[in-house]
């Protein structure tokens, strides 16, 4: 069971904690008018209040700290510091941007190619899946893994082809998207 | 809570928010007093009894308007006490806000007793 100053003293605790946006001098001196008034009720009052009756009067400190913080929120200009997170903001944009154009690009270039190699190169491009089709390998090997099935044979000239061109156009519109959005 | 209990709490609490900033201007009128007397004074009054919570945040924000100021006392003995007065500008603003509010109370007397007596007299005819 906490006593009486020690119930006070962690309520002035926590509502210091909410007021934090406020300046120290300004905060300490809420805190301090608060204090005053607690102890002054409890002198006045005698019996007849407790210590909790006179915070439960007061509201929990983050809602009173609220009504003493929150016209510094509204309407004020932006805190110091708010063009660094803007620069960042916009940096995470720029590495997005240039991360999909070089992975969308890349898959892309990577399917034309396979699809071109395929009839000079027949034996080693393929995709292969392992007989009970827990793996499957799509590209070029020197030798073709025993126990595997080619599963595409010449199927695979038009679908490199066609996935490649439909991958390099996602990637297109995908970035001119991120584009206006940085 | 019924329906009716809701309204009517709902009311007071809407009522109040309008009528507590020139309750407060008024009380400190000709005197400083500090918090825990500002809300004594306010419970005598059945419609402006409120509490801690609400009184603080209002002198705040009273304050930041300019139409109050507070200051730190301590009287022999007492611990200190941050009393509140009108500022120039509360002294300034209270009389007409005060003139603004007992115009309302009335036209909303008229209102209750069902309006000026040749308006009915026009809808009649």
């Amino acid at each position: 069971m906490m006593s009486d100053r020690e119930l006070i003293h962690e309520y002035l605790k926590s509502l210091g904690r909410y007021l934090s946006r406020l300046d120290k001098a300004t905060a300490d001196e809420v805190i301090r008018e608060i204090e005053s008034h607690i102890y002054d009720r409890l002198e006045e009052q005698g019996a007849e209040v407790t210590v909790s009756d006179i915070l439960d009067d007061f509201g929990n400190p983050r809602d009173l700290a609220s009504a003493y913080v929150d016209h510094i929120v509204d309407g004020a200009p932006p805190p110091k510091g708010f063009k660094a997170i803007e620069a960042v903001k916009k940096g995470v944009g720029k590495s997005l941007y240039y991360g999909t154009a070089v992975f969308g690009y890349l898959v892309a270039a990577a399917l034309v190619l396979l699809g071109l190699a395929k009839p000079f190169l027949a034996d080693s491009i393929g995709v292969w899946t392992a007989p009970h089709g827990e793996a499957f390998v799509v590209g070029m090997i020197s030798n073709q893994p025993p126990g595997t099935a080619e599963l595409l044979g010449w199927w695979l000239v038009p679908i490199a082809l066609v996935l490649g061109a439909v991958i390099g156009r996602l990637t297109g519109k995908l970035l001119s998207i991120l584009k206006r959005q940085m | 809570m019924t329906d009716q209990e809701k309204f009517e709490a709902k009311w007071d609490v809407q009522h109040r928010k309008g009528t507590l900033e020139l309750v407060i201007m008024a009380v400190l009128k000709g005197r400083d007093l500090y918090g825990l007397q500002l809300l004594n004074f306010l419970h005598e009054f059945e419609t402006v009894t409120i509490t801690e919570g609400t009184l603080y945040p209002l002198l705040d924000r009273l304050k930041r308007e300019g139409v109050i100021d507070a200051d730190w006392r301590q009287e022999e003995g007492a611990r200190p006490r941050k009393y509140y007065r009108l500022t120039e500008l509360g002294e300034k603003v209270l009389p007409t806000v005060s003139a603004r509010w007992r115009k309302s109370a009335a036209d909303i007397e008229c209102i209750l007793e069902g309006g000026p007596s040749d308006f009915n007299k026009a809808q009649s005819n």
